[in-house]
């Protein structure tokens, strides 16, 4: 089922939480609201699950209104940052619940609710409480409960925040392939980007309420809108350099020589920031261009960051295990065409060459 | 060293408790013990144990005092009264903990210091109030005004409160009625609470007497055991034993009660830290 919002405005007395957000999720794709915490992202879910009053804007299913639909009406999953399992109520019983509300006879409901089991392995626990199973097995059951009634949208509100680094990894893994194999949509709450990029279809990152970009996965790294994207999504961090442009050329603050990047379509003298992802940039021997020193160099896998000196300014770059300086070693620096960015230093709008 | 200390602590602690739970027991024992004596033995002290068990002091109390009416009574008041005082606790307590009207925490706080209020003072307006519905002298009178309790909905309430709303949403997602949400999720889950409540309110409406006393003044059919029992000892003559076997048969079924229930009255009463 496809899902529209348009322009969805939620306010908390003053507090604006979600600021006319537009977005069109496609049907049977895995969506990820992304952002720091108090964007706006929970509200957001909490709308589209019906818990929470919209205060302005239009959620669509397919070509319905829901806006103003109770929860029940909707035909929605939820999965609850805490699961929310019901405590007196076995496995069986927990995912039965929802067909039980629906009058589905016994013997059918029970099938069900075990098919689902098996579908999110948790059918060998069938019999035991929510408080005698592990987190990442009261999470399954969650998503049993949420799914068995075949809802046409799933949200997860952070399900993974509640399971520690192992189980995390697994558990994603796991929604990937539950969500692939019931093909139903899935909005996915989260704060964190590696678990939102390595799953998603599409990302929708947001800042204060504001939608700030809603894209494919890969084209939230590749080609960010402004420079609050372009330093959420990337581990490290992208590189950013203040300084001036001018004549295709930029000129840091902290550094005394300026760095050709080409032809922008900013005025001369505005104030941008330069923005390069680490593996953008390339360290070679010292040879007259710009020259930076090196300060440090961690190895990780077949690669070795090494953290460059630009003045008061730092640089993180992505080198080959072979060809790494040794620290305090000279080396110039230039950029690749792909992964650099520049910025309007106030607004964070991005500058197209 | 230490562990002669220990000893004597324990040993003291022990002492104790004896001392008390003696003191607890002996009016039950003596009760008992005299309700199976023939009057003869009973006022000659000629031996502290009956010679035989007797039962015929049961069956002459039994039929002498309209035992079997009271018996009746009692077991239809109570069961009413608990029945009643639990379906209007639930409601009231999910009322006042998880929906949301204006005044809401207003007219809680109020009910509760309503608790202040001692309970000889609301026997008038009771009284009155029943004589106005027409119930004065009818059976109904001694269930309808005890058929709510701001306590136990404090109780219930309390607990009610410590359920996370995440599962009153998971449940309306999962297409349940507000209706639905109570009956289906949070009353079993309040089980042991209600379980607690339940056994509280058994014993005080089983052991109501200032009431019934009050109510069957003008109705002797509507005696309840207690007061039966009061009236039996100025109506059947000085008769110890009997009185003894009488006084036996109005406490057994709470002992059973508590025997059978031992573990959530006293969970209960150490939990909310209420008194019986």
């Amino acid at each position: 089922m496809e899902v529209r919002i348009e322009d969805l405005v939620k306010r908390f007395d003053d507090v604006v939480a979600v600021n006319k957000v537009n977005a069109t999720f496609e049907s049977g794709k895995l969506i990820a609201l992304l952002g720091p915490s108090g964007c706006g992202k929970s509200t957001m879910l909490n709308m589209l699950s019906g818990i929470m009053p919209v205060t302005e804007g239009k959620i669509y299913f397919d070509d319905r209104d829901v806006t103003m639909l109770s929860p029940d009406k909707r035909e929605v999953g939820l999965v609850f940052q805490n699961y929310a399992l019901y405590p007196h109520m076995s496995v069986l019983e927990n995912i039965c619940f929802p067909l039980k509300i629906k009058r589905v006879p016994k013997a059918e409901r029970i099938e069900k609710a075990k098919e689902y089991a098996r579908m999110v392995h948790i059918d060998d626990y069938l019999d035991r409480l929510p408080k005698e199973l592990s987190g990442g097995q009261q999470q399954r059951v969650a998503i049993a409960r949420a799914l068995v009634k075949r809802p046409k949208l799933l949200l997860l509100d952070e399900p993974l925040s509640n399971l520690d680094a192992k189980l995390r990894v697994e558990m994603r893994e796991e929604i990937r392939r539950i969500q692939r194999e019931s093909g139903v949509t899935t909005v996915f709450v989260t704060h964190d980007q590696e678990e939102a990029t390595s799953i998603s279809d599409y990302i929708m990152l947001m800042k204060l309420g504001v939608k700030q970009q809603f894209a494919k996965t890969r084209n939230l790294y590749n080609d960010p809108a402004n420079l609050f994207v372009a330093d959420f999504i990337g581990n490290p961090t992208i590189n950013q350099l203040h300084g001036i442009y001018e004549k295709g050329n930029f000129r840091p603050d902290a550094y005394e020589n300026a760095i050709p990047i080409g032809r922008y379509q900013i005025e001369d003298g505005s104030r941008v920031v330069f923005a390069s992802r680490p593996e953008s940039v390339i360290v070679e021997k010292k040879n007259g261009k710009t020259v930076m020193e090196v300060e440090e160099t961690y190895v990780s896998g077949k690669d070795t960051l090494c953290v460059l000196k630009a003045g008061d300014g730092r640089l993180r770059a992505y080198v080959d295990n072979d060809s790494a300086p040794q620290e305090k070693d000279l080396v110039s620096v230039s950029f690749r065409d792909r992964g650099v960015f520049v910025f309007n230093e106030e607004s964070g709008e991005r500058y197209y060459e | 060293m230490k562990n002669k200390t220990d000893r004597v602590k324990s040993f003291m602690q022990y002492l104790t408790l004896f001392i008390g739970a003696a003191i607890m027991f002996l009016p039950f024992f003596w009760m008992i013990n005299s309700s199976f004596k023939t009057e003869k033995e009973l006022l000659s002290f000629q031996s502290f144990l009956p010679k035989q068990l007797l039962i015929d002091n049961f069956r002459q109390a039994w039929e002498m005092g309209d035992f079997p009416r009271y018996f009746g009574n009692s077991v239809f008041v109570t069961v009413v009264c608990v029945a009643l005082t639990m379906f209007v606790t639930i409601l009231a307590a999910y009322g006042f903990s998880k929906l949301k009207f204006p005044g809401r925490d207003l007219i809680f706080t109020v009910l509760v210091s309503m608790m202040m209020i001692p309970y000889e003072m609301l026997m008038l307006t009771n009284y009155e109030t029943i004589r106005h519905m027409h119930l004065f002298g009818k059976i109904w009178s001694l269930i309808v005004p005890f058929t709510s309790s701001i306590f136990y909905t404090y109780i219930l309430r309390n607990f009610f409160l410590s359920v996370p709303d995440s599962l009153y949403q998971s449940a309306r997602i999962d297409g349940a009625s507000d209706w639905q949400y109570l009956w289906e999720i949070m009353v079993p889950m309040a089980k042991p609470s209600l379980v607690t409540i339940a056994l509280l309110d058994a014993i005080t409406c089983w052991n109501s007497f200032m009431w019934t006393m009050l109510m069957s003044s003008g109705n002797r059919n509507i005696r309840t055991l207690p007061f039966g029992l009061t009236a039996f000892t100025s109506e059947a003559g000085v008769h110890y034993n009997l009185w003894m076997a009488g006084a036996t048969i109005v406490v057994i079924p709470m002992i059973v009660l508590f025997l059978f229930c031992r573990k959530s009255i006293i969970t209960g009463v150490s939990r909310g830290g209420l008194k019986g």
